[in-house]
């Protein structure tokens, strides 16, 4: 469904886009992941067709992208980073004036803007303006005009920045709801706990490049970081933590405000030989919590740097 | 789709509330100061008379004829002197450097002489009455010298006698204060440039996110601004629609000729306005402030030189750099609406019209240039 080769995009010297390239399958909840300013607004963009590129081939539904490419442009819906409303009309005519450039015919118009208002939960504020609206309402209709026309390929840009939990499940689900309907998504955010929950795939950028790319069980299978075990202990000796960190399973273990925290090699699982070890010295513990490894560990694996640097 | 864009457009337009103040509101106001700051203004200068001082003398009282002369312009009812005494001509000199009076007159060896501070038009008034006087006498005297004067003879020095006719360019007067009211329907003509912006921001996916979704969408540039403007238009139009009503079914002001030829001016006016706000939108990544600035700063310099502020001020530009008036898209506004008023012919009016024409085909050109565009290097 999406193509890109080789993308490359230079704001003066800087590179924002490094050798890029990107494949996106029918159906899939695709996730573009990484820090802000690592480049994923700006291949969205250059996608869209919206930037000129300094190198490269892009094309969308096995057609080059272009500005002119109407056909394709019809099948794309849009929710842009930023909340791109008129603030002059209301909740209901902002859809309806969006839908309106996709579908231009108002009988066929009106139940794709009734439906895309029920599901954004906007049917209470439908005579609202925008400036009446919370911030978390005011992102769903951004998105309910990006997606009323019922497209086929939808690019959700950060589309939860800024939003309250529950108004950001609702995002959510809404967008597996889309997915579920036969939509392709493209969904980018620096969250990586969304895209975790989310994607079917993801690709994690920085400064311009695809670093990773795979489901979520493949991206932690790249790393050598393994399960995260968390214990409650009182008064940790050092040599004992020593003895820990000696384990053959442990890659790294740490002690600090009453908690040790152990990261463990790719299939090791040291849980029992760790608890042994405390009760042969005597140590009492507390809670044991074990988390498998997260994109964050991915990302800072390979980068040296967290993901929310 | 053009009605999807039309209505919406006139839907954000007519809620915009920049728009409401600044198209609909401030001219309202502007044009209701006006109204009462110079309502009474051609009046005050017809009734107006000049304070003028006469030196008290023996030689004073002597000369009947001179001071007959002088009762007869001082006449309450249809005089244009204020005749203020003085017993010395100290006292009189205090009163002129006080600007109590605009001169004085005093009498030395038979001829009356005139004292002023300044030489503008009442002084030169004052100095046209004594010199009239003085060559009337002189020639009352010559022929009593001859003796067995002809009655009539004297009698024809008293008529003046015109050698030219008088003949009225128009049934209107000339008037200043219509002025005002022309150069502040310019001014909101210009003011169609807010409209432009709004266009043109919103069809640019490098000026605002609304232009970067329209940009996304399937529907095709040209179509899309051309809706979009002509809504803008017709919102303008009302709004100057209805302060040209308020002029003149509330104020009273006259147009001269029929309501058509001025609607036509106010359109071609409105046209160049919107021409200039989307050339200055277009050229420019500024902030959206900025942009505003620049459309009301220029706006209020044009209608400046259109004679809004200051009267006279767009002769005298007219006259000391004629290019610079005739570049002025407020002063061709006036200044077609002022053919319409006191012009019977429609020369100068088609000119007019031309010229804004030219304007608005110049802005339009460049904008539509800096408007090909569809991909950017940055947004």
């Amino acid at each position: 469904m999406i193509h890109v080769k080789n993308l490359v995009k230079r704001y003066g010297k800087l590179v924002a886009l490094d050798h890029f390239n990107l494949d996106v399958q029918d159906g899939e909840i695709f996730g573009l992941l990484g820090p802000n300013g690592s480049g994923k607004t700006t291949a969205i963009n250059c996608i869209l067709s919206l930037l000129t590129y300094d190198k490269g081939e892009i094309s969308l539904f096995g057609e080059p992208m272009s500005p002119t490419n109407y056909k394709s442009k019809k099948k794309l819906g849009v929710v842009p980073q930023n909340v791109a409303v008129f603030n002059e009309l209301t909740v209901q005519e902002n859809i309806d004036y969006f839908c309106g450039l996709y579908a231009p015919e108002k009988a066929a118009r009106k139940p794709l803007v009734e439906e895309a208002i029920a599901f954004a939960g906007l049917s209470d504020f439908r005579k609202f303006l925008p400036k009446k609206l919370s911030g978390g309402l005011l992102r769903r209709l951004n998105i309910a005009c990006g997606i009323a026309h019922k497209p086929e390929l939808i690019f959700l840009d950060e589309p939860t920045v800024a939003v309250d939990p529950q108004s950001r499940n609702s995002i959510l689900e809404g967008i597996r709801a889309l997915n579920a309907n036969g939509a392709t998504i493209i969904y980018t955010s620096h969250y990586m706990e969304e895209v975790e929950q989310l994607c079917s795939r993801i690709m994690i950028m920085d400064k311009g490049r695809a670093i990773a790319t795979g489901t979520r069980e493949e991206l932690t299978a790249l790393i050598h970081t393994g399960e995260k075990l968390t214990v409650e202990a009182d008064g940790l000796p050092l040599s004992v933590l020593e003895k820990i960190r000696n384990l053959p399973d442990v890659l790294r273990a740490d002690y600090a405000d009453g908690h040790l925290r152990a990261d463990c090699k790719g299939d090791g699982h040291p849980i029992i030989d760790v608890l042994d070890l405390l009760r042969q010295n005597q140590v009492s513990f507390g809670q044991v919590f074990s988390e498998p490894p997260t994109l964050n560990d991915v990302f800072l694996e390979i980068t040296g740097k967290q993901l929310r640097d | 789709m053009f009605g999807n864009i039309y209505c919406k457009r006139l839907l954000v337009s007519a809620r915009n509330k920049g728009t409401l103040i600044w198209t609909w509101i401030f001219p309202l106001m502007m044009a209701t100061l006006f109204y009462f700051a110079f309502s009474g203004l051609q009046e005050a200068d017809l009734l107006k008379t000049i304070p003028t001082g006469i030196v008290a003398s023996e030689e004073y009282e002597r000369h009947t004829a001179f001071r007959t002369a002088l009762s007869a312009v001082s006449d309450p009812e249809e005089g244009f002197l204020e005749l203020h005494d003085y017993d010395t001509r100290e006292a009189a000199e205090e009163a002129l450097k006080n600007e109590e009076i605009e001169g004085f007159i005093s009498l030395e060896n038979g001829a009356p002489n005139l004292s002023v501070f300044k030489n503008e038009l009442n002084q030169t008034i004052l100095k046209s009455f004594l010199d009239q006087y003085v060559q009337t006498e002189h020639a009352v005297i010559s022929l009593l010298k001859e003796g067995d004067p002809d009655v009539s003879r004297i009698l024809g020095l008293f008529q003046t006698e015109a050698w030219t006719e008088e003949l009225s360019l128009s049934k209107n007067v000339p008037s200043e204060t219509v002025t005002y009211f022309f150069a502040l329907l310019a001014m909101v003509c210009m003011y169609a440039g807010f409209q432009g912006l709004d266009s043109v921001s919103y069809l640019q996916a490098n000026l605002s996110p609304l232009g970067a979704r329209r940009t996304i969408s399937p529907a095709k540039r040209f179509p899309l601004v051309v809706f979009d403007l002509l809504a803008a238009l017709t919102v303008h139009m009302a709004c100057m629609l209805f302060l040209l009503a308020y002029l003149i079914f509330i104020l009273g002001v006259d147009f001269g000729a029929g309501l058509l030829p001025v609607i036509v001016v106010l359109l071609f006016g409105s046209f160049l306005g919107m021409a200039f706000g989307s050339f200055v939108t277009a050229i420019s990544r500024a902030k959206e402030g900025v942009k505003v600035a620049v459309i009301i700063s220029f706006s209020l310099a044009c209608s400046f030189g259109a004679g809004m502020m200051v009267s006279g001020i767009n002769y005298k530009i007219a006259q000391t750099l004629p290019l610079l008036s005739w570049l002025n898209p407020a002063a061709r506004i006036s200044d077609a609406l002022y053919c319409l008023y006191y012009y019977d012919g429609y020369g100068q009016y088609f000119l007019n019209l031309v010229i804004l024409a030219a304007m608005t085909l110049l802005f339009s050109v460049v904008t539509a240039f800096f408007l090909r565009r569809q991909r950017y290097e940055s947004i």
